[in-house]
């Protein structure tokens, strides 16, 4: 057997230019499959992260059903158990307590509806990014319980600015009775999300739970875990401990499912990719071993002339097939590497632009794992061995004399 | 004629090869009945076309009759498996061809040793062997060269080297002075001629060569696929 291996070693630099042509272009798509894997990595954290870190957190507990109803009375059951063992969580980095209710936010020229949201900004300021996008004002800098955060799209509605007035009204828990009070805006934040610069406003949580008729209660405890994984792993012991006593706790990939199914469709993209170009490659390599083995006809007549066995032929071929594999392997390694790395350290500017419901808040850059480096060239190997089964098996079946006779 | 089971190491019985260009029928061989002894020097002679190669390769299995049979030292070849005819060829039968048809990747050595590597011949033996008959063909030294960097006669002699190192029974040479000059080409049969003797081994030569032709004990002139002259020479 190392006779073959001898052999294919060697006629694979017997036409140099062929070999480094043939080679290129299957490890270039070797390092394209490379780069896109690490791209689409980076473009999922990306979105992940914007997703989660903008508003959501990673993690979030509510009283069962509150998402469906947003109904004000449905607060989390057994709030101070709940917080006590959240602080025991090691894996919770940060959380923090928030209250919602829809109501309407009323300036002297506009009114529009809004969902108000009580904060603690300290801990808010550590879990979400609402502090950091800010573009005017402050996020709760004064002592004043009246200052109110809104986004940028609605302060254009209401057409109002920093230190302007504008009232909110919303209906209380339980009696349902309308409750109207007055706020000055000391911040405009604009997120890039519709949603959140047109829809949303921030008050101090307890004026929030004054004004909403739930004292010392909160409907959503929003939660940042000390690892990013932790978030999208929907088997985490962390669920069902926190989904007890009519309350649910889930991760960001029930929270938004949208995103979990946009990075579903990216992992078949990924694989669509790999599929398309491992195609391409395929036929790049039947034809590079085609070639060969047409130039060198004679040569396999002469060897099966010799008493070399028809299996041994294919053997032969299969290992020019594996030879092959080895050199384009190395460079699609090399290129995908050098590539995957200078685009990683300049990053891909996509800030701004919306998909999946998610906007792009931060530079994508592409993410290298070992893996990439592991199985992308494993199945390149595997793959040029498969395909090199045909032209192996056309060798093998070549009578010797017609194999002499064609290169003559 | 007839001839004992040991004497005898080829016998056609009535081979016919037909191929097929372009759809059109091409009656290489027709009705051929020749019979080798043993030791024989043989030549087979005819103009070009005239199923000399043709001839050779059903002799060898390396191609199939369309009819007839062919008997190498008393086995019939069609009865044999495609695995055990490369077999049998590794074992029985050395191959001369007109272009050397040496691996260009592979050394000298490489290239003599590789029939042996197929056989199992231990290292140790097959160095010696490779040594040996190195020395007998004049080539001792040029181990190590690669095909491309030696001159054709050189090359051709190393095929020849190739072709006896696993001391088959049988060596068929297909033109195998025509692409060297007359000098080399007439060292070559001499050396060809002197292992003849010494060995035993039987030669088969399919040549225009009129040098070859003066050397060979046996002249069989195939002319359209027939066997129209077989002489025996003293």
């Amino acid at each position: 057997m190392w006779i073959y291996f001898k052999l294919a070693w060697r006629n694979l630099f017997r036409n140099k230019r062929r070999s480094f042509i043939a080679g290129t272009a299957i490890g270039l798509g070797l390092a394209a499959l490379i780069f896109t894997d690490a791209l689409i990595i980076g473009m999922n954290e990306n979105m992940i992260q914007s997703a989660t870190a903008s508003f959501l957190g990673e993690g979030q507990i509510h009283r069962k059903g509150f998402r469906q109803t947003q109904s004000v009375e449905a607060t989390i059951n057994g709030l101070d158990d709940v917080v006590a063992d959240l602080k025991k969580e090691p894996i919770v980095r940060h959380f923090t307590l928030r209250v919602m209710n829809l109501g309407m936010i009323s300036s002297a020229a506009n009114f529009s509806a809004v969902e108000l949201v009580g904060i603690q900004p300290e801990t808010e300021a550590a879990v979400s990014q609402v502090d950091e996008a800010i573009i005017r004002g402050s996020f709760f800098s004064g002592p004043n319980d009246h200052d109110i955060v809104i986004g940028s799209k609605l302060a254009d509605l209401l057409e109002v600015g920093l230190g302007d007035r504008v009232v909110v009204t919303v209906s209380e828990a339980r009696t349902g009775d309308l409750s109207q009070e007055m706020f000055r805006v000391s911040g405009i934040t604009r997120f890039n999300i519709r949603e959140m610069d047109a829809g949303m406003a921030f008050i101090r949580l307890i004026k929030a739970q004054q004004i909403f008729g739930i004292p010392d209660n909160v409907h959503e405890i929003a939660i940042q875990f000390t690892g990013s994984q932790y978030g999208g792993d929907e088997s985490l012991p962390f669920w069902e401990k926190y989904s007890q006593n009519g309350n649910e706790a889930l991760g960001w990939t029930k929270i938004c499912s949208e995103l979990k199914a946009a990075l579903d469709l990216s992992d078949f993209s990924t694989l669509l990719i790999g599929a398309v170009l491992f195609g391409v490659v395929a036929l790049g390599i039947v034809n590079t071993l085609f070639m060969s083995l047409y130039e060198r006809m004679f040569e396999f007549g002469v060897l099966r002339a010799v008493g070399t066995r028809p299996f041994g032929v294919a053997k032969l071929i299969l290992c020019e097939a594996g030879a092959l594999a080895v050199l384009s392997i190395l460079l699609g390694n090399s290129i995908g590497f050098i590539v995957t790395a200078a685009v990683g350290k300049m990053g891909i500017d996509y800030s701004g632009i919306e998909w999946a419901g998610v906007t792009f808040r931060r530079l994508i850059y592409p993410v290298m794992e070992m893996r990439q480096f592991v199985i992308y060239p494993s199945w390149t190997f595997l793959l040029t061995i498969i395909v090199g089964i045909y032209p192996a098996v056309y060798a093998a079946k070549l009578s010797p004399a017609t194999a002499i006779r064609k290169s003559l | 004629m007839v001839t004992s089971e040991y004497d005898t190491i080829i016998e056609t019985k009535a081979i016919s090869k037909t191929y097929s260009e372009n759809g059109v029928p091409v009656h290489a061989l027709t009705h051929v009945d020749l019979t080798i002894r043993r030791g024989e020097f043989t030549a087979i002679v005819g103009p070009s076309g005239s199923g000399k190669t043709t001839l050779l390769n059903v002799i060898s299995g390396l191609d199939t009759p369309t009819s007839g049979e062919v008997w190498l030292s008393g086995e019939l070849l069609s009865a044999m498996s495609g695995r055990r005819l490369s077999d049998f060829r590794r074992d029985h039968i050395g191959f001369i061809f007109q272009a050397y048809n040496l691996i260009p990747v592979l050394s000298v050595e490489e290239n003599i040793d590789y029939i042996m590597l197929l056989q199992g011949v231990p290292k140790t033996e097959r160095h010696r062997r490779v040594a040996d008959i190195l020395k007998q063909v004049g080539l001792a030294g040029y181990e190590n060269r690669r095909p491309p960097k030696l001159s054709g006669g050189q090359q051709q002699r190393v095929a020849v080297a190739r072709a006896m190192v696993s001391k088959p029974s049988l060596i068929l040479a297909d033109e195998p002075t025509a692409n060297l000059d007359s000098k080399t080409g007439a060292g070559l049969l001499d050396m060809m001629r002197e292992l003849n003797r010494q060995t035993g081994m039987t030669f088969i030569f399919s040549t225009h060569d009129e040098l070859v032709i003066r050397k060979a004990r046996r002249l069989v002139t195939l002319q359209d696929g027939t066997i129209v002259h077989d002489e025996a020479r003293s």
